[in-house]
């Protein structure tokens, strides 16, 4: 247990309590978001004392030497005084440019806004002092002027549902980061798969563009699933790009019913684990990128593992769900 | 020379820890406590494991041992089962089994600070 000073007020931290929940515990508001260290919505800035590393994993040397702190992972041994960080320096800001529906579900929406960034990493928006959201980028600084994300639009959720119902064309953002290391990086020739669910799809068309930009030339599958068959979006897109690149292949896989056009597209009906597992059953000597939801990422992640592709081979990014509690 | 040393050190670390990781997420009787959502940690955790199975440089004592396996309720069956996925990355990787008897030695000589006995 350990004795937190914070704005002229010392917090005592209960056993096993991060700094956040100590803080808010006291009724300070301090804005976070995933309480899993992915986020950054929660840093404060350390003025006395030391923290143990995990407080600072992920962060950059810069953040680090200037004494950022992640509060949700922050677990002190010792007695330190911290301060609320202005969030003005770390983000920048973005204008909103456009504002389209994908399918039923998902906007895509794209943002002027100076950051440099590779593709797949993700970004967190910031709707005003208070609540904050981790996004994907699906743009590639070379070709897209926008910065480009795609947000499922969940009912009762505090952010895309602020997205899709307020959020207007020429309103401004704060845009923290960027963030996350599921990035290309792998040899020309090697192959590659990489597979979403969902709105994932926003970091693997990234990570795709950037992997087409930067001339590989093995082969690259790209496997897309989703559970019902409306929740599929840019299928045109996508397949239109594996005419343009003759080793890249695109698969869509559902459960769910119903057909397609053009019949050009790559439709399977089959289970996203089953088809792969039929599909790649050696992924030895594979890259692989995996993102979307946790469920999906944990299970595909073992089952890519265990079929071969070394553990230094597989990114994945994970869309936590950000808690409110 | 340690056998650590002997085997190829860190770099024999490396090449063991997606078998050996593979191995133990493929065995039925103790893949459950290995099956968790941050594999890049566990998968530290693997090597962790085998440099201190090898004989390798690090800074745990016994009593660092019965800490982190305490909470699991390990028993004799759980033992062999990663002693069997030690000896079958070993024989995969063609070490001699000379090597492969002094790491078993090796693992067994924590075995009772790991079952908390
Ligand atoms: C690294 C990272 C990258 C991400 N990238 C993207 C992205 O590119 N596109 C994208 O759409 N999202 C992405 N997310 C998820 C995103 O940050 C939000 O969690 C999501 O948009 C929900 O926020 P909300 O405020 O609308 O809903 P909240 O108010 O946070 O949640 C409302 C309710 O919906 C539940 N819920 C949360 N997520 C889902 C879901 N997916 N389906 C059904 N119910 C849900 C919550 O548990 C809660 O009960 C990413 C998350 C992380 C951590
Ligand atoms: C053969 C002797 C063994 C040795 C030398 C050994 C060694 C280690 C080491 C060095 C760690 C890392 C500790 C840390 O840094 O947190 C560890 C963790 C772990 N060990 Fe073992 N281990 C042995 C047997 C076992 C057995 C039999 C099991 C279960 C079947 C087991 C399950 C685990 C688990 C699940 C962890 C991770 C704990 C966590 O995530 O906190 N180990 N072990």
């Amino acid at each position: 247990m350990s004795k937190v000073c914070f704005e002229e007020s010392t917090v005592e931290l209960q056993s096993r309590e991060s700094l956040l929940d100590g803080l808010l515990r006291s009724g300070h508001d301090i804005p976070f978001g995933c309480r899993a260290g992915v986020c950054h919505s929660c840093l404060v800035s350390l003025e006395d004392g030391q923290v143990p590393a995990d407080a600072q994993k992920g962060l950059t040397a810069g953040q680090v030497s200037l004494g950022h702190v992640l509060s949700c992972q922050c677990f002190p041994n010792e007695p330190i005084k911290v301060r609320r960080l202005d969030t003005a320096g770390e983000s920048v800001h973005g204008r909103v440019v456009s504002k389209t529906w994908l399918n039923e579900q998902v906007i895509q929406l794209k943002l002027d806004a100076a950051l440099d960034y590779v593709p797949g990493q993700y970004v967190t928006l910031w709707k005003d002092d208070h609540l904050a959201r981790s996004y994907s980028l699906a743009s590639e600084p070379n070709q897209d002027e926008f910065l480009e994300f795609h947000i499922k639009v969940i009912e009762e959720g505090s952010f895309s549902q602020w997205v899709a119902n307020t959020l207007e064309i020429g309103a401004e953002l704060a845009i923290q980061g960027p963030l996350g290391k599921c990035i290309y990086t792998a040899q020309p020739e090697q192959p590659l798969l990489l597979s979403a669910v969902g709105t994932g799809l926003a970091p693997i068309l990234g990570i795709l563009k950037d992997a087409l930009m930067k001339g590989h030339v093995g082969p690259i599958h790209v496997v897309i699933a989703s559970k019902e068959m409306s929740g599929f979006y840019l299928m045109d897109e996508l397949t239109q790009l594996s005419v343009e690149h003759g080793n890249l292949s695109v698969s869509f896989v559902s459960m769910g019913v119903g057909e397609l056009e053009p019949s050009s597209i790559h439709l399977f009906h089959d289970d996203i684990y089953q088809f792969v597992q039929k599909k790649f059953s050696d992924l030895k000597g594979f890259r692989v990128f995996l993102c979307g939801a946790e469920s999906f990422v944990k299970k595909m992640r073992k089952q890519c593992f265990l079929a071969g592709a070394g553990m230094g081979d597989i990114s994945a990014d994970v869309f936590l769900p950000f808690t409110t509690s | 020379m340690s056998v650590y040393e002997k085997i190829g050190g860190e770099a024999a670390v490396n090449a063991a820890v997606d078998i050996f990781y593979r191995k133990v997420l493929s065995d039925d009787r103790i893949s459950e406590f290995f099956d968790t959502v941050d594999m890049e940690t566990q998968h530290a955790k693997q090597k962790a494991f085998l440099t201190m199975a090898f004989g390798g440089p690090n800074n745990y004592s016994g009593k660092d041992m019965r800490e982190a396996h305490k909470h699991m309720s390990l028993n004799e069956g759980h033992f062999n089962a990663v002693a069997e996925c030690l000896v079958g990355t070993l024989n995969e990787l063609s070490v001699p089994q000379e090597h492969i008897d002094e790491i078993v030695g090796i693992a067994v000589s924590v075995k009772d600070d790991v079952l908390n006995k």
